[in-house]
């Protein structure tokens, strides 16, 4: 309320809301200004200078407050004094128009009077007010009442064709017929600016402005129009109550008009194209458009369709030169609308989604839209014919060809690769921000307009096929359908609408300021300012946060939309939400990629139904989870995977609360159970492995020793020695899965999770080895530290080398020798004993994986002992050793208790050390390799490769020892190994890639050379890895097979995550193998 | 796939207008050998949505790709009606891509191969332009393998023979082919008896090797019409010079010739020289795909006729890379001309090899030898060493040996058409080795 005190001119402005006190107050005291409200006043305005006290009649009171409830007063005053200086008369009557003595404070009233409609649009608008300025005829359409949404579509048709002399009631209307001018009433005369138009002073109309310079072109003419009727939506959209609430009523009536305009263009083109008569033209709306929902300023989309007409005898017309008269006549149209010209041009017309695109013709035949779409369109071309919408030109035509096409669109969904291509195009919508602009897009990114109308589409598409209500081109309506018809949850959708509406309404406004298209919010304070208060907000920051709120909801909003009606009706669902009839559930899951719907469907109905708490944070879940799934590798198999680590730890509080509270958690389950089943099958074994998910840290491998201690404490609890051993199994197996989590998740890289798994190979066989011996001393009656025998297990192969894989057996060889006053046969009977029951306790069959346990390395292979003496070992090397077994005992590392040999003591070291002793000058011989030796390593090695490699396989594809696989890398560093040890300590190391650093580092092999080996190395122990994750299964050909093509070949891919597509991958490997077998072949095989 | 629909119609129209009875669908397995499987107008229909599936495992280099399953989708803009199978009820045919049952390309396909390295000059906006000289030989038809050949005539370069009955073949050849829109720019008599030349008009790389494969085709049917025998062999007569396929290349950027520089030396841009030296640093590498058979190196070894030395020349008839003389005011025509390669190649993986050296040139930025004058040919091995002058490969064997180590071959090609050509040809080399040929049974039998 006003303050009695008395008040200077700059706290009235700021009172009523200007930002620029010290310009808007010389404007205010502007004489012009003045002047024109002087001269229907009884008072003059206040025009006191500054800083004295000013009482504002109730006429000037009236006049600031109107000017203080725009959107922008500072812009609102500025306009105002320029149109008073420009067109002091028509202003007058524009102002005279408001009744007089309407309270001061006053800002909102019920009908919109010309004042308010003036300066709320000069206030949101400064192109419009410019126009006005320009034009001040233009005034007129802000006296007339007559509001400028829900009119009629025909009369702006109507309203736009006269306006370039055609008539509105001619079935082909073209420009320039005297009939339709020489109606008074036409609005075209009030607003081309001349009294009366050229061609109703019996001139021929010229199109060319330069031909006659009196009289506006058509084109002119069209255009004034166009912006007449703009300024009357404008007018009635800044002052509807609510925006948003207004913004689909005005997105139609932009629509009409640039049908209309579109309409008249055509009427204008055929005026210019002799022989017009040849061709029936239709204007097929598309995008917004079509739709009904047009911006302010946007291409309009258009496809266009001809038809000849037929002749006057009856006579089908020539369609070449139908299709030639219509592409003249297209092309004409966008040159009226978008041409230079003096008049501003309305907006660039678009013509891109037609068949073909650019390189296609402008103009086809309906037949040949029909055959393009059957045969050619791609999936989004199908989506973007769902707008498709008779605008202008012939109607028959317009109407035959939506009759004809969107049955297509209908069938889009069953089309081959709909999910791929759905999911490329979302990706696309998310991805196509430019990032400077990515915080201030309104349309694009995730979170923006199209983030809504695909989702929309995509629920269309998917549904449109079975259900003829859900077919609207218009978002809001296609929407409100969805939710009439069941499809997603009425709160949901309400909540949509309006995100729709603030984001649709923000971007109205933006692009109004400067009718220019833009999608940006501003950054600049005053620019936000003007809208936030255009929408109801009082600054600029609400403005921000509420359009960040929006943003983030319509992300949640399309997973809720989307997912969550999949839950199945028993899932206890409240009153707004929905279910999914099950034809369209199937549909919608078949669209998202899932190989077996109706599995799914069973799935989810088991995942929700029930009151238990389970089903009510799974039902909370799924409808996110579903869509984690569809994104990775398998869908059907995620979804399984959930059901069966659900099954097992459903009612776990911790699980519950786990999903619940981590998000993280919950979509790194969705994706190592969609791209792993090796992991699904682990996680839904050792439930408590899905914890891990939410903590980082522990993926982390545990390492020897922690495992040994937790080893330590199993043992020193168990009773029975089979219970035991199955523990130890168990301890492996949770160990397999926290390195193949890690793995997938990215947290692991090839040569640690080797270490890992090989360090809980090392900790099981040195429990199974406890286990075994008090066995063996039970059975033959020994108490325990009266053993007769020291044993040690000796690590080889990859164990030895540290570097198993999930499907690996565990190499070893067993030696012992005679405790102090132990007999040589006693040792040794026990020792076998004892070797025999670690086999068993480990290979036998039992609910945990076994370890395998190999010794075929061990001197003589098979058909030698499986367990022998120190002093055996030590004769037979002394008599036989083949280069062969030198070489196997490269990677020979002695077990000692638990811990790595060397760090314990105690008899076993003992033995490990004195067992190094006599293996070191075996495999690190001095002097090296004599020729005849290396020439026998190579031999062997050419005959595995002739006799090893199974028969069938393409010895490129072989991982391991295929061309370039593990084991020529393996052989080559080895031969190195055995060649230089005895000189460069740094090659005494039983880990492949140790030794390959060790040799480059040396001089041996030059740094190329070692990279060409380590990449292949890496690669194919990658490989082999990811496909047993991929496929689950350990054992069998195909895990040392770069699988061919498909489904394999991608999810190994996906499993990898770093080396693109599956074509990709294979082209890497292929490569990098081809590389390492060039290196191997000159390293090893000694070719140049 | 989207903008074909036209042609798709126009090939489906002309069909029925012209009463087609068959289509053959082709393409080309990896050792540049032509394959057709013909289909029936009613299945054209389906050929082009889904293609026509057909076991691979039998095609040269389709083999172990994926499954022997494999789809052949026709390319509408390539269709033509066979002009030698009658006008009535007659055949149309289109070249084909290969494709996995996944519809993904398949990598064996050479047209594919072709396809993806005009892909990559094109992402560095560049348009390749190529221009066969393809020679051959007419051989009055040998009865079997073991008789000597009789060429057709005995004419010269340029000869013109009255009455020549090779006159009649290239004129009928030359009307046949430009029915089918191949353009020929020139054909003459060769310098052997027999033997002749037909230049095809430039055009793009791809159209370019689609047009020669439908060339040997054309060629051989008119021959057995005119009853006589004609070869694309490189070396068929060992006293007469072989038959080469020199191929003229340009590369253009949007509508301007990318080689011309106006007042540079050979009126040559540094794209063009860079190009050449890609090809010369490469030549040796790629020899083994532009020169593909044994009997290939006869012709490149066989005396003072086709390139056996890397190095170029302006209008040098010795030189491996040839800059023809520049015609003033033709800037549009400059081009480098490669004279290695000879007409049994495979023209789609050739195209992309010696695209993909030149273009290395570019990327790298390799400088140029100096260009020579003599004629190489000439020269001793240690003026050739002093000058640089590195011999090309003298046989198959060497050939395999430069491109097994090619990261630019194994790249161009993909590793499965790599190392598919590379088995190959070492089967090739070794069936060749094992001859006792009639040179030696005659040097040596008695002798020794």
């Amino acid at each position: 309320m006003t303050s009695r005190r008395p008040q200077t001119l700059t706290t009235h402005l700021i009172r009523a809301g200007f930002a620029d006190l010290t310009r808007s107050a010389t404007l205010w005291n502007d004489p012009d200004l003045v002047a024109v409200c002087d001269g229907q006043a009884d008072e003059p305005l206040p025009v006191g200078p500054d800083g004295r006290a000013v009482v504002l009649s109730d006429r000037a009171g009236a006049l600031l407050a109107r000017l203080g409830d725009t959107a922008d007063p500072d812009l609102a005053l500025l306009q105002l004094t320029r149109l008073a200086g420009a067109s002091p008369d028509l202003l007058r009557k524009v102002l005279a128009d408001d009744g007089p003595g309407e309270p001061a404070d006053v800002g909102v009233q019920a009908t919109p009077v010309p004042t308010r409609r003036l300066l709320r649009v000069l206030g949101a608008s400064s192109a419009l007010g410019d126009e006005l300025v320009r034009r001040p005829q233009l005034l007129d359409v802000l006296t007339d009442p007559a509001p400028g949404t829900g009119v009629p579509p025909q009369d702006v048709r109507a309203e736009l064709l006269r306006a370039v002399d055609a008539d509105p009631d001619a079935d082909v209307p073209v420009a320039g017929q005297e009939a339709a001018s020489a109606d008074p009433s036409s609005p075209s005369s009030v607003l081309d600016g001349s009294s009366g138009s050229a061609a109703g002073e019996g001139l021929v109309p010229q199109p060319s402005p330069s031909a006659h310079p009196s009289s506006p072109s058509y084109s002119d003419r069209l255009r004034r129009a166009y912006r007449a009727r703009l300024l009357r939506i404008a007018a009635t959209d800044v002052t509807a109550p609510v925006a948003t609430a207004a913004m689909p009523a005005v997105g139609a009536a932009l629509a009409d008009l640039a049908g209309a305009a579109l309409e008249a263009a055509l009427a204008v083109a055929r005026f210019e194209t002799p022989g017009h008569e040849a061709v029936r033209l239709a204007v097929i709306g598309m995008g917004k458009t079509g739709g009904r929902e047009l911006n302010y300023v946007s291409d309009v989309d258009v496809i266009y369709v001809a038809e000849p007409a037929a002749a006057p005898d009856g006579e089908p017309g020539d369609e070449d030169h139908a299709l030639r008269v219509g592409t003249r006549l297209a092309t004409a149209l966008a040159r009226v609308c978008s041409g230079t010209s003096d008049e501003p041009r309305l907006w660039e017309v678009d013509a891109a989604l037609r068949p073909e695109g650019k390189q296609g013709p402008l103009v086809r035949t309906l037949a040949s839209h029909v055959a393009y779409y059957e045969r050619w369109a791609s999936t989004w071309e199908f989506q973007a014919l769902l707008k498709a919408r008779p605008v202008a030109g012939d109607r028959a035509l317009g109407d035959a060809y939506v009759a004809a096409l969107s049955p297509m669109v209908w069938q889009a969904a069953s089309r081959e690769h709909f999910v791929e291509d759905a999911r490329a195009m979302r990706k696309r919508v998310e991805d196509n921000v430019p990032p400077a602009e990515a915080p201030r897009q309104i349309k694009l990114g995730r979170g923006g307009l199209r983030d809504v109308e695909f989702t929309v589409q995509l629920l269309q598409l998917v549904h449109g096929r079975t259900d003829e209500s859900i077919r609207s081109a218009t978002t809001l309506d296609a929407l409100a359908a969805l939710a009439a018809g069941g499809y997603v949850g009425r709160a949901e959708t309400g909540q949509m609408t309006e995100c729709y509406a603030f984001l649709r309404a923000l971007e109205h406004r933006v692009q109004m300021f400067g009718l220019r298209r833009t999608h940006l919010l501003p950054t600049d304070d005053a620019d936000l300012r003007r809208l936030a208060r255009g929408l109801g907000m009082p600054g600029g920051d609400e403005l921000t946060k509420r359009w960040k709120a929006v943003r983030r909801e319509v992300r949640d909003l399309h997973e809720a939309l989307f997912y969550r009606p999949l839950l199945p009706a028993t899932a206890g669902l409240s009153e707004d939400e929905i279910s999914l009839a099950p034809e369209a559930a199937m549909a919608r899951f078949a669209a998202i990629g899932y190989r077996n719907p109706a599995g799914a469907m069973r799935h989810v109905e088991a995942l929700t139904e029930g009151v238990s708490r389970r089903a009510a944070i799974q039902r909370q879940l799924l409808p996110v989870l579903l869509g984690w799934f569809a994104d990775g590798a398998d869908p059907d198999a995620g979804l399984l995977g959930f059901r069966k680590v659900s099954d097992m730890l459903g009612s776990t509080h911790w699980y519950l609360r786990l999903l619940r509270d981590s998000e993280v958690a919950a979509e790194r389950l969705a994706q190592v159970l969609s791209s792993s089943s090796y992991l699904a099958d682990a996680l839904a074994r050792s439930p408590e492995s899905v914890k891990w998910l939410g903590r980082p840290e522990a993926l982390e491998p545990l390492g020897a020793e922690r495992l040994a201690a937790e080893m330590d404490a199993v043992l020193s609890r168990a009773e029975e020695p089979a219970p035991a051993a199955q523990t130890l199994r168990a301890l492996r197996r949770r160990e397999l899965a926290r390195t193949g989590v890690a793995e997938i998740l990215g947290e692991l890289g090839p040569v640690s999770a080797a270490r890992a798994i090989s360090d809980a190979a090392d900790v099981v066989l040195g429990g199974a080895l406890r286990v075994a011996r008090a066995e063996a001393r039970d059975a033959a009656g020994i108490p325990a530290g009266a053993e007769p025998a020291i044993l040690l297990v000796v690590a080889m192969g990859r164990l030895g080398g540290q570097e198993m894989g999930y499907g690996s057996d565990a190499d070893v060889m067993f030696v012992h020798t005679p405790a102090a006053g132990a007999e040589e046969r006693e040792a040794s009977e026990f020792a076998l004993a004892v070797a025999r029951e670690l086999r068993q306790l480990l290979s036998a069959v039992g609910p945990e994986p076994p370890l395998p346990v190999d010794a075929d390395l061990r001197p003589e292979g098979r058909n030698g002992p499986l367990v022998r003496s120190f002093a055996s070992y030590q004769e037979y090397y002394e008599r036989w050793s083949s280069p062969w077994e030198a070489q196997a005992l490269l990677r020979a590392r002695p077990l000692g208790k638990w811990a790595p040999a060397g760090g314990a003591s105690g008899p076993e070291a003992w033995l490990a050390d004195r067992f190094k002793g006599l293996v070191d000058p075996l495999r690190y011989p001095a002097g090296g390799l004599g020729d005849d030796v290396v020439r026998e390593v190579r031999r062997i090695k050419a005959r595995v490769e002739a006799e090893r490699l199974p028969r069938g396989v393409d010895p490129a594809r072989h991982l391991k020892l295929g061309r370039g696989g593990v084991s020529d890398v393996e052989w080559t560093v080895q031969l190195l190994q055995l060649q230089h040890a005895h000189e460069v300590p740094g090659l005494r190391t039983t880990g492949t890639i140790p030794a390959l650093y060790a040799a480059r580092d040396a001089g041996l092999m030059s740094e190329q050379d070692a990279a060409e080996l380590r990449e292949a190395w890496f690669l194919a122990s990658r490989l082999r890895s990811a496909i047993v994750l991929w496929s689950g299964k350990t054992t069998g050909a195909q895990v040392d097979r770069l699988p061919h093509g498909g489904q394999d070949l991608a999810g190994v891919a996906a499993v990898l995550g770093d080396v693109g597509t599956g074509p990709e991958l294979e082209e890497l490997y292929l490569r990098t193998a081809r590389r390492a077998r060039a290196v191997m072949e000159r390293l090893f095989y000694g070719e140049e | 796939m989207a903008p074909m629909d036209r042609q798709q119609e126009f090939v489906l129209r002309t069909v029925e207008e012209r009463d087609i009875r068959f289509i053959r669908l082709w393409f080309t397995d990896v050792l540049g050998v032509l394959k057709s499987v013909a289909v029936a107008p009613a299945e054209l229909e389906s050929a082009f949505t889904e293609g026509i599936g057909f076991d691979g495992s039998a095609i040269e280099g389709l083999t172990r790709v994926y499954e022997a399953d494999m789809v052949a989708r026709p390319d509408p803009t390539t269709f033509q009606v066979l002009p030698w199978r009658g006008e009535r009820h007659g055949t149309g045919r289109m070249f084909c891509d290969i494709l996995t049952p996944d519809g993904e390309p398949s990598l064996a396909d050479s047209r594919n191969v072709l396809k993806r390295q005009l892909a990559r000059s094109a992402e560095e906006g560049f348009t390749f332009y190529t221009h066969p000289e393809v020679e051959f030989y007419l051989f009055n038809q040998p009865k079997s393998a073991g008789e000597p050949l009789v060429p057709v005539d005995d004419g010269g370069y340029f000869d013109h023979l009255a009455r020549g009955s090779t006159h009649d073949f290239r004129r009928a050849a030359i009307t046949m082919l430009e029915s089918m829109g191949i353009s020929v720019e020139f054909s003459h008599h060769e310098a052997g008896p027999g033997q002749n030349e037909i230049d095809l008009r430039y055009a793009d790389a791809l159209t370019t090797a689609d047009n020669l494969m439908t060339f040997r085709t054309v060629v051989k049917e008119v021959a057995l019409e005119q009853g006589v025998y004609a070869s694309f062999m490189p070396k068929p007569l060992a006293t007469h010079p072989g038959s080469g396929m020199h191929t003229h290349m340009s590369l253009f950027e949007d509508d301007r010739n990318a080689f011309h520089e106006p007042g540079a030396q050979f009126e040559l841009s540094k794209t063009a020289r860079q190009f050449i030296s890609g090809l010369m640093v490469h030549a040796g590498e790629i020899t083994a795909i532009t020169n593909q058979h044994v009997n290939s190196y006869k012709r490149l070894w066989g005396g003072q006729e086709a390139p056996s030395y890397i190095s170029w020349g302006h209008n040098n008839r010795s030189a491996l890379v040839r800059v023809p003389m520049y015609k003033p005011g033709k800037g549009n025509s400059s081009r480098v001309e490669y004279r290695a390669l000879d007409s049994a190649a495979n023209p789609y993986l050739a195209f992309a090899v010696l695209l993909a050296a030149g273009m290395k040139g570019i990327e790298e930025g390799y400088d140029l030898i100096e260009h020579t004058e003599d004629a190489v040919w000439d020269l001793t091995s240690a003026e050739r060493r002093s000058l640089g002058i590195k011999p090309l490969p003298r046989n198959l064997s060497e050939a395999i040996e430069a491109m097994e180590q090619s990261e630019l071959v194994a790249a161009t090609l993909g590793e499965h058409v790599f190392q598919y050509v590379l088995s190959n040809k070492r089967q090739e080399w070794d069936a060749y080795s094992a001859q006792v040929t009639p040179f030696e049974l005659e040097r040596f039998l008695q002798v020794l």
